[in-house]
């Protein structure tokens, strides 16, 4: 199933399209397995200058191993609405909704976008693989549930500058194209579609394309894009931003409820900040009695920003000597957080934030615990021992600039 | 009008025990049948000209005592008659075992074939009588919910004590030991001639798509064996047909002012936010009622009423994964005279007869279901309903009523056919010409029924007679799945009366019984 | 002529389980004493040079179910225990092939190209096996208790398992009903659609038993099989460096380090029983050793109807040993090859060589095989395991030249006619055929076979009826049941004489388990 690339790398992992061209630009030659494809770590020997692409200039990911399956036919609303909490009856034609979907105790299976190419046209994206899961919920309802992943290709370009270069390139504007909404369009005749969408909260968009394209249109973009600052950037970047936007990562954040094997390591929507994606007025969908009871009972978890307060965390690393001992990339071991002398959640992502210069983390905490403002201890490894330092429950987003969501005038 | 409190979906001996019981208690029920007459698998019909048929069921062999003492059933015009011979087993050649009503005559019968299995029979018969005490009593129980059973649910069982107190729980053991065995592991414990060891494998299979070689056969059989007295290959028959049963809880359900009707066709059971409100009709008339019974198999009731979208996804998996694989056909033949079975007199016809010459036989019969084929040689149970009951047949003909496994529902590269039916009728005809040699010259009509037949006709999926196989893993808290084991729909206010729930099938009334006593608690 | 040496305890049999039972006597400070009738220790788990340079597992050949405790406490790494990882399973078909790793997008990625439900599934399978598994430990590590006539331990082990198993989830009580009861085939196509998957991972369910994937039962066997790990990971399968024999070495050197007397070649021919207490053995040239106990590793039927006169024992037990069911069904080929087998499917050297290849393309392939065994003959076109040990350890044949080791399905005890030389080799050529079906070069490279008939096992390693496990894994036939109810927890109606064979609870395979419990429950009684 692998692409024919002309790359020739002895691996058993899958190559993306644009394997050709990332294999080269990879500087560092720094992998990281996603979805079972090789993805660029990081293109350059650090990451910072990918980081600041982002949200300075333009950062181009290949995004291809996303899953990406296609629901089409005259119930595909129908059977859309039942599977994710979102009301999408109501998302129009080129517009794209983020949403979770739950099994049905109301555990989070997975999250991604859901595209609305036609009125009874839609593409899902996810982290995982879900075709058995949509499929199986199919049954009976007239549609068809496509796996679109290894036809089509995709590319995110994400940063102040990808408006500009997109200008530059698409056959019509990009100006008025909402958040969250998507359009057709050419470059240099080749059809692609692109949505304003993205992981870094930033000013972005996610182009789709023919697997048959992708070199085309890579080459395009690098060109084109070369005076507004364009670069090829890898996952290390790319979890420092997302984490900035306060954007939850499957397996790392969370785990699928249909592979977390014991029950303590499921959550709900609710349980991961994503309450505003459940839609209760909606008729039914998988999950929604369970949620209704949690809703009103309280959710035992919450999932929120902590910020490590600099003063003690400076204080810790001065006491044994050293300069303030701040991660070098975004991590993803758990490491608990106390309330008191009880550990009350743990943090599963953290990042120093180059931009805002604060020391960041996404949390799950119990419920109680997770009040904006909150004082807690948040566990430090100093010098091989152990400290507790200060942090506070804050909003996410950590980082949210105006033209994430704004059009120009 | 729409103001009944129960809406039964079947008129099946299950639809109809339960409303029945219902009707009983005062609640306003109304009973929704899509065939024309009541009785589902209890149903009579003619098939040519002056010949009737038993269409399914020609025997009962255990009627629920709760339900025959609570409706008084014998008063109320059942007629159950035990005959004289309850089986005949026929070998390939005129050989046979008699199994009698009176236990003397049965061994005298297997001492012609066996001296030392007949010395054993009477110790057979009453262990197999006191492992079937145990089951009688979880008959009777609704199904705990399992595994997370607490002191109430173990308080609900405490009926099992009577049977230990009296077996032990060696019993217990017995039971936990026969249930998963397969024929051969059982008969080689107890007897060495090959007819009685293939006549006791023949209860293993019956209605199963397995054959005797199948752990769990000890289970069908005990199964098949519940109430039995003490008597092996226990049977009744009803005077008059076995419809006879039906019509008997029909009249006594209409006392009670429980409307029946007929030729009405459920289209769909309607809910709303997983609560049950009521049925909708093939013509488009809704009906709403507090509750709602469906005696349907558990995949119409689901998949075809309520809709694979209104179920949860575990639920519908679960509902998915019942196996039917029904593989019993019936042939009914119109006969122009009696059919002479070797060695067998008129006088002892008033029977049911298996022709099952070894246990390989049977085995090798049910290898065709692995493949997706007919049997070759099938094995086939007949009665010939006429010498009980001259209104089945005209003055001099008869009628013979065939059993026959294997036809699998399921057939490779090809599908239920005419011509298919033709070739399940030439086997099953090469097969009883063995013991009734003039069976070709005196055949005047044939009526095949298939399992599809039975699908199509009866609403049996994969013609399953049994509304889903009895294997352990359908057993009891698993029946028809491990969430709705408690006559209860995981939806609100829907309830489950059919052969699919616990204890199976038959024509017992049990599973009725019981679901009536749980739609009675809420 | 008497010895005057008295021991503890006795053995009879060095097969695996007799020598965890021997080794944890000695451990705990018992003079013992085991008694192995062949030359070479280690019974079903043994490695003999069959043919000059070439070593074979020549019964079992693949280590799962070891327990990782009995390892730790005997200390066998120190004594040799090396188990090398198998890496993968290839189910080599016509024209294509189904390969299953350790790397997990690998494997979802190969079973994707076949069916994408089924990846999904699959990745979902293990784990769920896996907790199943979990859940069923603790039921093997518990001495079954007496239903009959309970004490208070047989109570409160009762207790325990009720309360274990009110902590499993719904869904673990639902898989865990059906593992028990239905056939592996029906188990399994709730899962997947993939013929060949299917039917590879129903071969688990047949092994060492009279059974079809169609059989219900068979996925319980399928369970039994997954309960197994190494390191923690379950299903995991391994191969002991030196074959199997290995594993039984490993065990003898601890148990001699314990203090422990090992005689080979010295057969016992009977339990001396005095007032139905067994005070020693006698040896088929006579001599006599006496003991404070006798423990039997050979199964049930050589444990009670061979060693003990029946008028020893009561008459229902007697009867309950006879009719405990211990057909054989398996075989095996052991052969010397000149070169790599090469697959059609898969040609050349490569990671396909370093796991198991397993001849099980459809349900089909291996119901018709059982068809074949059902009624009286060796199947035409059997199932088979096959590795090639040599692959994975160069030392277990000369320079350049290999070892196969194919388990085969199905070969029944009761063949019509009976085994006979001429069958043998027969059944060989059957074997041959089939892999030669997808490994064309076979019958060119092959230097020597070996082909073991049910009756060969019996006859030579004896195993009654040539079972692998000393009895069937059927429901009937575990934990309170195994052999015989009443005396599943190791004791025997004989005062001092135990029973520490594959045909007590938990069953077969090397696993250690039965010596382990076994010689617990004997010290806990001493
Ligand atoms: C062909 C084959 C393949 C197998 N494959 C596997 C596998 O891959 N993986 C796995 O885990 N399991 C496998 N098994 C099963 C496993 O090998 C056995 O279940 C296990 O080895 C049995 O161990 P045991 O100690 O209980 O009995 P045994 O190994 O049978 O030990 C009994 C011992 O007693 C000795 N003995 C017999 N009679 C006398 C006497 N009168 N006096 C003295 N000694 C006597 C025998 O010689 C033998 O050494 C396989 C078995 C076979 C036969």
């Amino acid at each position: 199933m692998s692409y024919k690339n002309k790359f020739t790398a002895h691996t058993q992992l899958k190559m993306s399209p644009f394997f050709e061209r990332t294999s080269k630009l990879n500087e560092s030659q720094e992998w990281r397995r996603w979805a079972g494809y090789l993805a660029a770590t990081s293109y350059e020997l650090t990451h910072e200058n990918e980081y600041f692409a982002i949200r300075t200039k333009a950062g181009l990911l290949d995004i291809t191993p996303l899953k990406k399956y296609i629901v089409k036919g005259p119930e595909s609303q129908r059977l859309l609405d039942q599977l994710v909490t979102r009301n999408i009856a109501i998302c129009k034609v080129g517009q794209v909704m983020y949403t979770p979907w739950c099994d049905e105790h109301g555990k989070v299976i997975d999250d991604g976008t859901v595209q609305r190419l036609s009125e009874n046209k839609f593409r899902i994206t996810s982290a995982e693989p879900n075709l058995e899961w949509i499929q199986s919920n199919a049954v009976g309802m007239d549609v068809i549930v496509k796996d679109d992943s290894f036809t089509t290709a995709a590319l995110a370009l994400q940063g102040p500058n990808s408006r500009a270069i997109l200008n530059s390139i698409s056959s019509k504007t990009l100006d008025s194209l909402k958040f969250f909404w998507m359009m057709e369009t050419t470059f240099d005749n080749i059809p692609v579609s692109i949505s304003r969408t993205g992981y870094t909260g930033d000013l972005g968009y996610e182009i789709w394309m023919n697997p048959n394209d992708a070199l085309t249109v890579w080459d395009l973009l690098i060109d084109k894009g070369k005076p507004f600052g364009i670069t090829p950037t890898g996952l290390h970047a790319l979890d420092v931003a997302r984490i900035e936007a306060g954007l939850i990562l499957l397996d790392v954040d969370y785990i699928s409820s249909r592979h977390a094997i014991i029950e303590s390591r499921k959550s709900s929507p609710y349980e991961l900040g994503l309450g505003w994606t459940v839609k209760m007025k909606k008729a039914n969908f998988i999950g929604k009695s369970s949620l209704l009871k949690e809703l009103d009972r309280g959710s035992r978890w919450s999932y929120v920003g902590v910020e490590i307060e600099w003063t003690e965390f400076e204080k810790h690393y001065r006491d044994v000597g050293l300069a303030p001992g701040l991660p070098h990339t975004a991590w993803r071991t758990s490491t608990p957080l106390y309330f008191q002398n009880e550990q009350v959640g743990y943090a599963t992502s953290g990042t120093w934030s180059p931009l805002l210069k604060r020391y960041i983390a996404l949390a799950h905490l119990k419920s109680k615990y997770a009040k904006e403002g909150s004082e807690l201890m948040f566990e430090l490894k100093v010098e091989h021992f152990r400290k507790l330092t200060k942090a506070t429950v804050v909003k996410t987003p950590f980082f949210d600039p105006e033209r994430k969501r704004s059009c120009p005038k | 009008m729409n103001n009944y409190d129960i809406i039964i979906i079947g008129a099946g001996i299950n639809g109809l025990t339960t409303a029945s019981i219902l009707g009983k208690k005062g609640k306003r029920v109304l009973v929704l049948e899509s065939r024309e007459k009541v009785g589902g698998m209890a149903s009579s019909m003619e098939f040519a000209p002056g010949f009737k048929c038993n269409v399914i069921n020609d025997t009962i062999k255990w009627i629920d005592p709760r339900l025959i003492k609570l409706l008084d059933l014998n008063a109320k015009g059942l007629e159950l008659v035990q005959p004289e011979i309850l089986r005949i087993i026929l070998g390939e050649n005129s050989e046979h075992i008699a199994f009698h009503k009176d236990v003397a005559k049965t061994i005298d019968s297997i001492a012609k074939y066996s001296i030392i299995d007949s010395e054993r029979w009477k110790d057979f018969i009453s262990y197999i009588e006191k492992l079937s005490q145990f089951l009688e009593k979880i008959y009777e129980l609704t199904p705990p919910i399992l595994p997370k059973i607490g002191i109430k649910e173990i308080l609900g069982m405490r009926s099992m004590l009577s049977p230990i107190r009296k077996h032990g729980t060696r019993g217990i053991v017995d039971l936990l030991r026969v249930a998963p065995m397969m024929m051969p592991e059982l008969v080689d414990e107890w007897f060495e001639n090959e007819l009685l060891r293939s006549s006791i494998s023949t209860a293993g299979i019956h209605h199963l798509s397995f054959g005797p070689y199948a752990a769990g056969t000890g289970y069908n059989l005990l199964h098949q064996h519940v109430h039995g007295n003490g008597l092996f290959h226990n049977i009744q028959f009803a005077k008059g047909g076995t419809e006879r049963f039906a019509i008997v809880l029909k009249d006594y359900a209409e006392s009670f002012n429980v409307e029946i009707q007929t030729s009405t066709k459920v289209i769909s059971i309607n809910t709303d936010q997983n609560v049950c409100n009521g049925i909708s009709l093939e013509n488009g008339e809704q009906i709403m009622a507090k509750q709602i019974v469906s005696s349907l198999d558990p995949n119409n009731t689901f998949l075809n009423l309520v809709g694979p979208s209104n179920l949860t996804p575990n639920f519908r998996k679960q509902i998915n994964n019942i196996r039917y694989r029904g593989s019993t056909a019936r042939i009914h033949f119109a006969l122009s005279s009696l059919p002479e079975v070797k060695g067998v007199t008129k006088e002892q016809m008033k029977t049911i007869f298996s022709i099952s010459p070894s246990v390989e036989y049977l085995e090798r019969a049910s290898d065709a279901v692995k493949y997706g084929k007919l049997s070759d040689k099938p094995y086939v149970e007949f009665v010939i309903p006429s010498v009980l009951d001259s209104n089945f047949a005209p003055e001099g003909e008869h009628v013979l009523s065939a059993t026959i496994q294997y036809a699998p529902y399921h057939l490779r590269n090809t599908e239920w056919s005419d011509s298919v039916k033709d070739q399940l009728k030439n086997n099953v005809v090469d097969t009883l010409q063995k013991v009734i040699p003039n069976i070709r010259s005196i055949i005047k009509h044939t009526s095949i029924i298939s399992p599809l037949d039975l699908e199509n006709e009866f609403g049996l999926t994969e013609g399953n007679l049994n509304h889903g196989e009895m294997t352990l893993d359908q057993f009891m808290f698993m029946r028809p799945t491990i969430s709705s084991s408690q006559y209860r729909a995981p939806i609100n206010n829907l309830y489950l009366c059919g052969s699919g729930t616990h204890p199976g099938g038959g024509l017992h009334g049990t599973n009725g019984y019981n679901a009536a006593m749980e739609v009675l608690k809420d | 002529m008497s010895k005057i040496k008295k021991y503890d305890a006795i053995v009879i049999g060095g097969g695996h389980n007799g020598l965890t039972a021997a080794a944890y006597l000695g451990r705990a400070g018992k003079k013992v004493l085991v008694l192995e009738r062949r030359h070479v220790l280690g019974g079903a788990a043994v490695t003999e040079e069959i043919f000059p340079g070439f070593k074979f597992s020549v019964c079992s050949y693949v280590v799962s179910l070891m327990k990782s405790n009995v390892m730790r406490e005997l200390m066998l790494p120190k004594f040799g225990l090396e188990i090398l990882p198998l890496e993968s399973t290839m189910t080599p078909l016509e024209n294509d092939y189904l390969i299953r790793t350790a790397d997990s997008d690998q494997t979802y990625r190969e079973i994707a190209r076949h069916s994408k439900k089924d990846a999904e599934n699959y990745m979902r399978f293990g784990p769920a096996m896996g907790q199943i598994g979990m859940a069923v430990r603790p039921i093997l590590e518990t001495i079954a208790p007496n239903p009959i006539r309970p004490s208070f331990s047989d109570l409160s082990a009762t207790k325990r398992l009720f309360d274990h198993v009110k902590s499993l989830s719904s869904k673990q009580f639902e898989y865990l009903t059906k593992l028990m009861t239905m056939s592996s085939a029906d188990f399994l196509d709730e899962w997947f659609d993939y013929e060949p998957l299917k039917a590879t991972l129903s071969a688990s369910g047949i092994i060492g038993t009279f059974m079809g994937p169609y059989s219900p039962g068979s996925a319980y066997v399928m369970l039994h099989h997954y309960m197994g790990d190494i390191d923690g990971a379950f299903r995991a399968w391994g191969f002991q460096r030196g074959g199997t024999g290995g594993v039984s070495m490993a065990i003898a050197r601890s148990a001699e380090y314990f203090g422990v007397e090992i005689m080979t070649e010295t057969s016992v021919q009977n339990v001396i029983v005095k007032n139905g207490r067994a005070t020693g053995v006698s040896l088929d040239n006579g001599d006599e050793y006496n003991s404070n106990i006798v423990i039997s590793g050979l199964d049930p039927k050589l444990t009670f109807l061979k060693m003990i006169d029946k008028s020893d024992l009561p008459s229902d037990f007697v009867s309950a040993i006879k009719n405990f069911r211990i057909r054989g069904s398996s075989g095996k080929v052991n052969l010397a090859l000149d070169a790599l087998p090469n697959f059609t499917c898969m040609s050349g050297d490569g990671h396909h060589l370093r796991g198991a290849i397993s001849i099980s393309p459809s349900y089909d392939h291996l119901e018709k095989a059982y068809d074949d065994a059902k009624y009286g003959n060796f199947s035409e076109a059997p199932f088979m395991d096959i590795i090639l040990p040599s692959v994975l350890d160069p030392d277990m044949a000369p320079p350049g030249k290999h070892v196969m080791s194919c388990f085969v399905q199905y070969a029944p005890y009761d063949i019509n006619e009976g085994w006979n030389d001429q069958k043998r080799e027969a059944f060989g050529d059957a074997v041959i055929n089939t892999i030669s079906r997808y490994a064309p070069n076979i019958k060119d490279i092959i230097l020597h076979r070996q082909v073991l008939t049910p009756a060969d096992l019996e006859s030579t390693f004896g195993l009654t009826e040539g079972n692998i496990f000393h009895g069937e894994l059927t429901l009937q036939q575990l934990f309170s049941l195994r052999p015989a109810v009443k005396w599943a927890d190791y004791t025997t109606p004989i005062k001092n004489y135990f029973q520490c064979g594959s045909g007590t609870h938990p069953g077969g395979g090397i696993t250690g388990s039965p010596g382990e419990m076994a010689a617990k429950k004997i010290l806990g009684a001493w």
